[in-house]
């Protein structure tokens, strides 16, 4: 004799069984679906880093696609933001310990997960809210670095992994540097959501090119940023999104965040004193053979 | 509408006859959302029409089944259950137009259309007539969708379907984009443009005073 539709054990049974169906359909297709996205969003993510390093969609293509430019141009760091330093080892063992299993860094490492992480996994801190410029509340205490290097190895470019919030967004980039420090090669942004046609202008490849040659520091603070009325010719300025106040002041403000004393900048100050004190050593090299 | 209607008039109706947006006024708030360019429109679209399809057939599927205590739920579940499903295909497979849309395929669940089909619909009629009902009304969300976004888009950008069609001053051209047209309100003089021609077309649609 069939329930009566209407009856108790007949509602239970509905839901019960419709529930273990569509959670069997969802959850197979989110587990069968996932490589592919996650393969997606990295090959999203590259590609905007190897746009922001001048590479054209044509060049890309041209060379063998995404994954291949960019393993063998890129050599990818991991630097704990604190000290500037190296610290691969450091985020390996932070991370196998959050996830409880041995990670694959370099294709598992999500810096924004790990800046929401509680901060007693080692993964991240807090901000105060002082040095919170861009709204972000806690950071991550690796980042990634993305180096450039020439054929004779040397380091041609470093592009930064930046975020900061807009109007209505987290707007996610990178920004790459010359390995002076001191000046832009490009900003892009990876993930937005600003007002299409207002704020989403920080998208356009018009606007994105006025970054190039601008420069970060003066006296060694931050001083490049996202003018309304900017005169032509001003280094340290890059003309602000008309409509746009708030997402222009956000772009300000994560550049302030990111390449100042919170961000990269002990990496910075780091990778320059190397330097210097190569070149002395090179110098005292010379000398002696003299 | 009779029970005996055949498949081209449920399909066919809904697009101008009895428009889920321009007569039923529902589903207004995703097209302000996904209209400023064409190809999220088209993609939404396809996304809707897809949903409230499957949707439609799958309620009604069991619709002899289902306790009408719970038969929101039950619709709804079934309503999310494809809307994730048509997300997650569209990560994999469509990335950078999912990454457009963003939020909004999730919130097709909410799309009043969907629902108002799954329980004004499909809860009364077979499978086959519910699959193509909720085609129509999917075309229905479309036509209205591609409207508005042709005309958000080639005022608001210059371009259709990121071709130039209008050359933008600020790229060396004569038009100088209407902001407007890129912000949520200007779907609503749209729309509201466009009830109006169909309702002068179609008189029998206006509402009495």
């Amino acid at each position: 004799m069939p329930l009566n539709k209407d009856s108790l054990p007949n509602t239970f049974l509905v839901a019960t069984v419709l529930c273990l169906l569509c959670a069997f359909v969802v959850s197979a297709a989110s587990v069968t679906l996932r490589p592919l996205q996650l393969a997606n969003a990295q090959k999203d993510r590259r590609s905007n880093i190897l746009q922001v390093s001048g590479f054209t969609p044509e060049e890309i293509e041209q060379d063998g696609g995404v994954k291949k430019v960019f393993e063998s141009r890129f050599e990818v760091r991991i630097v704990d933001l604190d000290t500037g330093n190296d610290a691969q080892a450091e985020c390996q063992a932070a991370m196998d310990k959050a996830k409880d299993r041995v990670v694959n860094l370099s294709e598992e490492y999500d810096q924004l997960w790990a800046s929401k992480t509680n901060p007693n996994k080692g993964l991240s801190e807090k901000l105060e809210k002082k040095a919170d410029v861009c709204g972000i509340k806690s950071r991550e205490k690796f980042s990634e670095v993305f180096i450039m290097n020439s054929e004779d190895g040397k380091p041609e470019l470093y592009v930064f992994p930046v975020r900061g919030n807009g109007l209505w967004s987290l707007m996610q980039g990178y920004l790459a540097v010359k390995p002076d420090f001191q000046t832009v090669v490009g900003l892009t942004f990876y993930q937005q959501a600003e007002t299409p046609g207002l704020g989403g202008e920080v998208q356009n490849p018009d606007w994105k090119a006025l970054w190039t040659d601008k420069k970060i520091y003066e006296d060694g603070v931050v001083k490049l940023a996202v003018i309304k009325g900017n005169k032509p010719g001003n280094d340290y300025g890059v003309d602000a999104l008309s409509g746009a106040t708030i997402t222009s002041n956000g772009v300000t403000n994560m550049i302030d965040f990111w390449m100042g004393d919170k961000g990269f900048g002990p990496y910075i100050k780091q990778m320059q004193n190397q330097d210097s004190s190569e070149a002395k050593t090179s110098l005292a090299g010379g000398n002696n053979v003299k | 509408m009779s029970s005996k209607s055949s498949a081209k008039d449920l399909v066919l109706d809904p697009i101008f006859n009895n428009n889920p947006i321009a007569l039923q006024i529902l589903g207004i708030c995703s097209a302000l959302a996904v209209t400023t360019k064409l190809s999220t429109s088209l993609t939404m679209s396809f996304a809707v029409i897809a949903v409230t399809a499957c949707s439609s057939a799958a309620v009604a599927l069991i619709r002899n089944k289902i306790p009408s205590s719970i038969r929101i739920i039950v619709q709804m579940t079934i309503i999310a259950s494809f809307v994730i499903l048509v997300d997650q295909i569209l990560k994999a497979f469509a990335f950078s137009l999912s990454k457009e849309l963003s939020v909004f395929v999730g919130l097709i669940i909410t799309n009043c259309i969907v629902m108002g089909r799954a329980e004004g619909f499909a809860m009364k009629n077979s499978v086959s007539d519910s699959f193509f009902d909720g085609i129509g009304n999917g075309l229905g969300y479309s036509i209205i969708l591609m409207v508005v976004g042709f005309f958000r888009e080639l005022f608001g950008s210059g371009t259709l379907f990121g071709f130039t069609v209008f050359a933008k001053q600020s790229a060396g051209g004569w038009y100088e984009p209407n902001g407007l047209m890129l912000l949520s309100p200007s779907a609503f003089f749209i729309i509201g443009i466009f009830i109006w021609v169909l309702r002068t077309w179609k008189p029998e649609q206006v509402e009495e005073a």
